[in-house]
């Protein structure tokens, strides 16, 4: 068990530092706006009130579909005891501030990257819980709906944060996630009970992720400023 | 070492238990978290609410445990935060941790758990209220508004952008329900517009992490807004002007049309109508009557009248409809006495309300005795008629009493006589209960009516009028009764009316002739009779003067009078016609009838008389003559 997390670890860092560097996604313009003449550069400002405003969006979504399901799903005793289930969120191994005083010593530029880690580790499993939404037998439209909302705002997302980083922090291009290996293992054919408390820690944790995301460009924001009002 | 000082206080516990006496001890109840609570997302504070203790000493402890962590941590702060709660300091805090709290109760007998609760600080956050709420008065173009400025809780870290808030405030006036609430964002500072003029104000805020609980509402802050008139004060200003100005309007409205407006209103007192105007006659369609009767003998005044004569003031009598019915009733009674129903008399003639008519009858009838003794008198001095006659002209009218003033002969010019007609009102009951006296008075009265009614010159004073209300008949008959100043019966000529300038209705006893269509049984002729002199009793005594008339059906103008006036003492003062000559010429009776008044002898020799024949009896009451004769008449029936 060690181990296997000691590899993940070690895949996820590896993974990830290489990221940094490499540009396999054109961000100009033409990536931002849509359109392929004479676009207009967006501030920094802009850009960032804009990627907060995304990550707000999608942490208020991912709030909804979480109450969703736990309402639709999930059966009053198991409700108290998802921490306790086993599944851990699948980006606890990714290095995260706990504390206010620890993310106040984090550099923008860790504060950027931590962001963009997020982002890209879920977008896989967004898909996929998409996927086992639909085999439910009577999982309502919205929460459908919602969770498809949020994967493809969270890929807008990326894109933006990569923008930013590469505006704020003058580095290269990054490397979208697509070429990189999921991190995320599931199996093919759970149980419902299984799947279904799964799915929840699934969204719980990516419902935390999302607020991290949030907090943090928020505090990257009001650093630009030079300390929000 | 907890775990030491448990072990100790349950054996103290089982050593003081066996001297309890008989309570029972149980297992203590099961506590309960009631709620956590993050005010910065920094620290946060436990909550739980203890079941029951089971009758022993309870302690409670807090046990924790973070997310995929098995090491379980006891509270490390029972006290900051009250009683039953647990606090956690920013060392022990973590975010985007679950944390999985468990509370203990122990008694000496064991320990209770509660149900685990799993919390993230993240999503327990609730902010402590804003803080330095400042409320101030400020002024926008004359209208004023409130400015609420405010400070995020001191623990809370916006600046750093760790917290987000975002604020709501609420406002209302003093004594009201309802609050106004306002949504101000993350913005620490809001307007609030329309205020009242005058009023207080009570103000609170409350702020919100982006996602987390609302906080308290602030400490109430107050606000007076000042009075504003001053911008409604020109509200004023304009209205006042403008209603100024409606009013100046209406005012020129009413003076351009008062006049108009005042005959609404106060519908005027109608004047004299035309003279000579009869209006039976145009209802009977006899056109010629009409004209001749509108002709006046004599307009213009070429006579040697005397120009006095134009100046005659008329005392217009006039009869109600009621009377009239009542004269028509008894017919025999009205006939001397009455004066032919309203047909002589215009309607809009404004008299009086006196009502002559039965103040006549029932002076007729009270008179009598009065008119006996004038009458044996009047018969002596008959044949002084002619001498009265002229006695009278220069008399005027014949005093009984030294006081009595001597009129102008000239014109029987009467002044108003209100003192004549005064009592005229009290006779409107009597004369109904004395019918027989009544007819009686009445045949007095019609045989003095036989008297030269032709010697209408009296109408000459006032040319034109021959109207018939005029008692243009010219003859009255005044019953005079002693228990009233007597109203004599001049027998003014022609038609001689009395207008009195007061509004005095005078039912003029008048009639013409006596003859034609009277069914008077004794119809005398009429005599002149002169005031011999009013007695003590206010009586004025008449002293009859055979006018060596016949039946009244001639005209005859000669011995007649007419009223001068009324002196101070209630005395009628008569006077002779002047206009004798006329009155000779023309030898018509003047009567009266229902609508035409004849002038026969007005100064036209011309205007044929006519005897125009009373339809009715009852009609024939006086032409506004004062006839003595029938007065003397009385004691014969």
């Amino acid at each position: 068990m060690h181990i296997m997390a000691a590899i993940q670890r070690g895949v996820w860092a590896l993974l990830l530092w290489p990221s940094l560097l490499t540009v396999s996604m054109p961000l100009d313009c033409k990536e931002e706006q849509g359109s392929l003449s004479g676009c207009t550069s967006i501030s920094q400002e802009k850009l960032l009130d804009r990627v907060i405003h995304h990550a707000e969006l999608i942490y208020r979504v991912s709030e909804e579909s979480c109450s969703l399901f736990e309402e639709m799903f999930l059966p009053f005793p198991l409700r108290l005891q998802s921490s306790q289930a086993g599944y851990a969120c699948i980006t606890k191994a990714l290095p995260m501030p706990s504390s206010k005083s620890e993310i106040q010593q984090i550099s923008d530029k860790w504060l950027l990257h931590s962001v963009l880690m997020l982002v890209q580790s879920w977008i896989e499993p967004l898909v996929y819980l998409q996927t086992t939404m639909d085999r439910y037998d009577h999982a309502p439209d919205m929460l459908l709906n919602k969770t498809k909302w949020v994967s493809d705002k969270l890929i807008s997302l990326e894109q933006g944060v990569v923008v930013l980083i590469k505006k704020m922090l003058d580095e290269g291009t990054l490397a979208t996630t697509d070429s990189e290996q999921s991190l995320f293992q599931y199996d093919v054919q759970p149980e419902m009970l299984e799947s279904v408390m799964r799915d929840y820690t699934l969204l719980s944790c990516f419902k935390k992720d999302a607020h991290k995301m949030e907090t943090f460009l928020k505090l990257l924001k009001c650093r630009q400023t030079d300390n929000c009002p | 070492m907890k775990e030491a000082g448990e072990a100790i206080l349950l054996l103290s516990l089982l050593f003081f238990m066996p001297h309890a006496e008989g309570t029972r001890y149980s297992l203590p109840g099961k506590p309960a978290l009631t709620r956590c609570r993050s005010p910065e997302k920094e620290t946060f504070t436990c909550w739980w609410e203890p079941g029951s203790d089971g009758g022993l000493p309870t302690t409670y402890a807090l046990y924790y445990r973070k997310e995929n962590s098995e090491a379980v941590y006891e509270c490390p702060d029972y006290h900051t935060a009250g009683q039953n709660s647990c606090f956690f300091n920013k060392n022990d805090t973590s975010i985007w941790v679950n944390y999985n709290i468990t509370v203990v109760a122990t008694n000496a007998l064991g320990s209770t758990f509660s149900d685990p609760v799993d919390i993230d600080v993240v999503y327990i956050v609730k902010p402590n209220p804003p803080e330095k709420v400042a409320v101030t008065v400020m002024e926008d173009k004359g209208w004023p508004f409130l400015r609420v400025s405010w400070e995020p809780p001191h623990k809370a870290d916006t600046r750093s952008g760790w917290i987000t808030l975002i604020y709501e405030l609420r406002v209302k006036l003093e004594g009201e329900n309802e609050w106004e609430m306002h949504l101000a964002g993350q913005q620490k500072m809001f307007n609030v517009f329309s205020l009242r003029s005058g009023g207080r104000y009570l103000i609170q805020v409350r702020c919100k992490p982006d996602h987390g609980f609302w906080s308290e509402w602030s400490s109430t802050s107050y606000i007076k807004v000042p009075d504003y008139f001053h911008r409604e004060k020109s509200v004023w200003v304009l209205v006042t002007v403008f209603s100024a100005f409606i009013f100046l309007i209406f005012t020129w409205c009413i003076h351009i049309n008062g006049h108009s407006l005042k005959d609404c209103i106060l519908p005027p007192v109608p004047g004299p109508k035309i003279r000579g105007f009869d209006k039976q006659l145009l209802k009977n369609g006899k056109s010629e009557d009409i004209f001749s009767a509108l002709v006046v003998s004599d307009f213009p005044p070429t006579n040697s009248s005397n120009y006095e004569d134009l100046l005659v003031e008329y005392l217009e009598v006039y009869i109600p409809e009621e009377q009239e019915l009542i004269m028509e009733e008894s017919k025999d009674l009205h006939d001397g006495c009455l004066k032919p129903k309203g047909s002589t008399y215009d309607s809009d003639s404004g008299r009086g309300s006196c009502d002559s008519h039965t103040l006549l009858m029932d002076k007729c009838g009270e008179a009598k005795e009065d008119e006996r003794q004038t009458d044996q008198e009047g018969s002596q001095t008959g044949s002084e008629a002619q001498r009265q006659q002229a006695a009278w002209e220069q008399e005027a009218l014949t005093y009984a009493h030294e006081d009595m003033i001597s009129p102008d002969m000239s014109s029987g010019r009467v002044k108003t006589w209100p003192s004549v007609f005064s009592p005229l009102p009290q006779y409107s009951l009597s004369p109904l209960n004395q019918p027989s006296s009544l007819e009686t008075a009445k045949q007095h009265c019609l045989s003095d009516s036989l008297f030269p009614p032709g010697s209408l010159s009296s109408y000459l004073t006032q040319p034109g009028q021959t109207t018939k209300e005029a008692l243009g008949s010219s003859y009255w008959d005044f019953c005079s009764s002693n228990k009233q100043p007597h109203v004599l019966h001049p027998q003014l000529e022609a038609r001689q009316h009395l207008q009195a300038r007061s509004d005095v209705n005078i039912s003029s006893i008048g009639h013409k002739e006596a003859p034609v269509g009277l069914q008077l049984p004794t119809v005398r002729s009429t005599e002149y009779v002169e005031v011999h002199r009013v007695n003590e009793e206010d009586m004025v005594l008449l002293h009859p003067v055979p006018s060596g008339h016949g039946h009244g059906k001639g005209c005859q103008g000669e011995d007649y009078s007419k009223v001068k006036g009324v002196d101070k003492n209630n005395v009628l003062l008569l006077q002779r016609n002047s206009m004798e000559e006329q009155v000779d010429a023309c030898p018509c009776e003047n009567r009266d009838t229902r609508g035409a008044t004849e002038h026969c002898c007005s100064a036209q020799k011309s205007i044929p008389c006519i005897h125009i024949a009373l339809p009715a009896q009852d009609e024939k009451a006086g032409n506004g003559y004062v006839d003595t004769a029938t007065m003397f008449t009385l004691p014969t029936h």
